[in-house]
């Protein structure tokens, strides 16, 4: 038994009194950075990025020694592919144009689907892994807000969780979190269906698509994209793929599971959407009964419903 | 004078090349997903401890702990209080064990093991986490362990040359 003079217990006790009120004060739902943590992150932030550089180059070699062993498969894969390919795109320029004459028509301009990409370069991934999510170099002084849909050429991947001047953190898919739900659309060829990301599936490695009607008929290897109709991200931006249709645990509604496009395992280069249709925040922001119509400039978080 | 400044200078260098080893990981294999998470500083840390000055090894593990949090986790308090209770279990250990290479790349190893689980629980009281524990220890724990030993393989020695080297110097301008 060791001997402990009462300074020494003090100490003690005054350190678990100090530590159990910053975990609990870093663990509560906040809107932004406190100031010296904000510094901390943009000087880390700083190095970081010097590091990454090399990093980077480093995992690009290894992915293209990775392609390249898979060259030939590929493309033979691809070559059965294109003859669709160019089928499909004859037709996507004729319903784009078309799209735009009825849009003339209609004098409707703004879109859900319109948005202003900003590149940005993922500098550190969490490297505990427990909470999914990376950072990258663009912050507060580039335009990035919170919420921000990000994505890949891929796909979607997440949203932004926090924001720096110089830095921000992208909260992945991936998440354990209740609150991060993103309204989906199914889009199957007879029918179009809604429904919600809520969480994902450990064990699976896949999303989960719950609150689907379930009179609509959704199949496996069915896309599905973003609807926009959150209010935070663009419309149409592609999340994943079907694997499986089961109904959820009232009967009332389906659920599926979701294979999401985007490759999460070598992140670099992301793209943040900023979406140009007014921003709506999800939440009413705190309670106050603020207008979340015309006001864009509410405070509050919102999460994605 | 370079080997007195190597010593915080490498702590903060594997504290930068930790997340950019993250980026490697999960990798995918038959269908499922493992984790690899490095642990190089603390590992670093624990060397310091036992070879150096446990006292020294605490204060550093505080300091990056902190920052870990900071720009990391987000949780302020976690690997505050991990990285210094596990250089400290390390220096007290020290009276116990011999000093040799390889004894103290096993310890170092087993003790990132023991906070590996720690966090866990951690993670699962705070739902953040609903793995179970066997998942846990076939996805994270394993993989993450095997790829930490050799890391420590490949440069505990080095570790073990630089701080060698520093101790030698201090004998040297005490006398």
């Amino acid at each position: 038994m060791p001997h402990f003079s009462n300074k020494k217990i003090i100490v003690l006790l005054v350190g678990t009194i100090v530590l159990v009120a910053l975990i609990g004060f870093s663990l509560r739902d906040r809107q932004n950075a406190t100031l010296p943590e904000q510094f901390i992150k943009d000087s880390v932030g700083l190095a970081q990025s010097i590091v990454a550089k090399p990093a980077n180059y480093i995992t690009n070699t290894f992915q293209d020694i990775q392609s390249l062993l898979n060259t030939y498969k590929e493309n033979q894969r691809l070559k059965t592919r294109l003859e669709d390919f160019a089928a499909l795109q004859a037709e996507v320029n004729n319903l784009k144009s078309e799209n735009e004459q009825l849009r003339d028509l209609l004098d409707h301009e703004e879109s859900l689907r319109d948005y202003e990409p900003l590149r940005a370069t993922v500098i550190a991934r969490n490297p505990d892994q427990w909470e999914e999510k990376i950072i990258i170099n663009k912050g507060s002084s580039h335009g990035v807000k919170k919420n921000m849909a990000v994505i890949t050429t891929q796909g979607l991947i997440g949203k932004i969780s926090l924001v720096t001047p110089f830095t921000s953190e992208v909260e992945l898919l991936y998440t354990n979190n209740p609150n991060f739900r993103v309204s989906a659309v199914v889009q199957s060829e007879k029918n179009v269906a809604h429904g919600l990301i809520e969480g994902y599936d450990e064990e699976r490695n896949e999303l989960i698509l719950k609150r689907i009607d379930s009179s609509l008929e959704i199949n496996k290897g069915d896309k599905v994209v973003t609807s926009g109709l959150g209010g935070i991200f663009p419309k149409g931006i592609l999340i994943g793929e079907i694997t499986e249709v089961t109904t959820e645990d009232f009967g009332l509604t389906k659920m599926a599971y979701i294979k999401p496009a985007a490759d999460f395992s070598m992140l670099e280069k992301v793209i943040i959407a900023k979406r140009s249709a007014t921003v709506i925040d999800g939440s009413d922001g705190d309670g106050t009964d603020a207008d979340l119509t015309n006001n864009t400039g509410i405070p509050g978080e919102g999460e994605e419903e | 004078m370079w080997i007195r400044l190597m010593i915080p200078l490498l702590a903060i260098l594997l504290f930068l090349l930790e997340p950019a080893f993250a980026l490697f990981s999960p990798i995918e294999w038959n269908g499922e997903f493992f984790y690899f998470v490095p642990r190089f500083l603390i590992l670093y840390l624990i060397f310091l401890s036992i070879y150096y000055n446990p006292k020294r090894a605490v204060t550093y593990g505080l300091i990056f702990g902190l920052l870990y949090d900071v720009f990391y986790i987000d949780i302020i308090g976690l690997y505050t209080v991990l990285y210094p209770l596990v250089c400290y279990i390390a220096g007290w250990s020290v009276k116990y064990i011999h000093q040799h290479l390889s004894i103290t790349t096993i310890l170092s190893v087993l003790l990132v093991a023991l906070m590996e689980v720690a966090l866990y629980y951690f993670f699962r009281f705070i739902d953040f986490t609903n793995l179970p524990f066997t998942e846990f220890f076939m996805n994270r724990l394993v993989p993450s362990i095997l790829a930490n030993l050799l890391y420590l393989i490949m440069l505990g020695w080095a570790f073990k040359y630089l701080i060698d080297a520093r101790v030698l110097q201090k004998i040297r301008e005490l006398s």
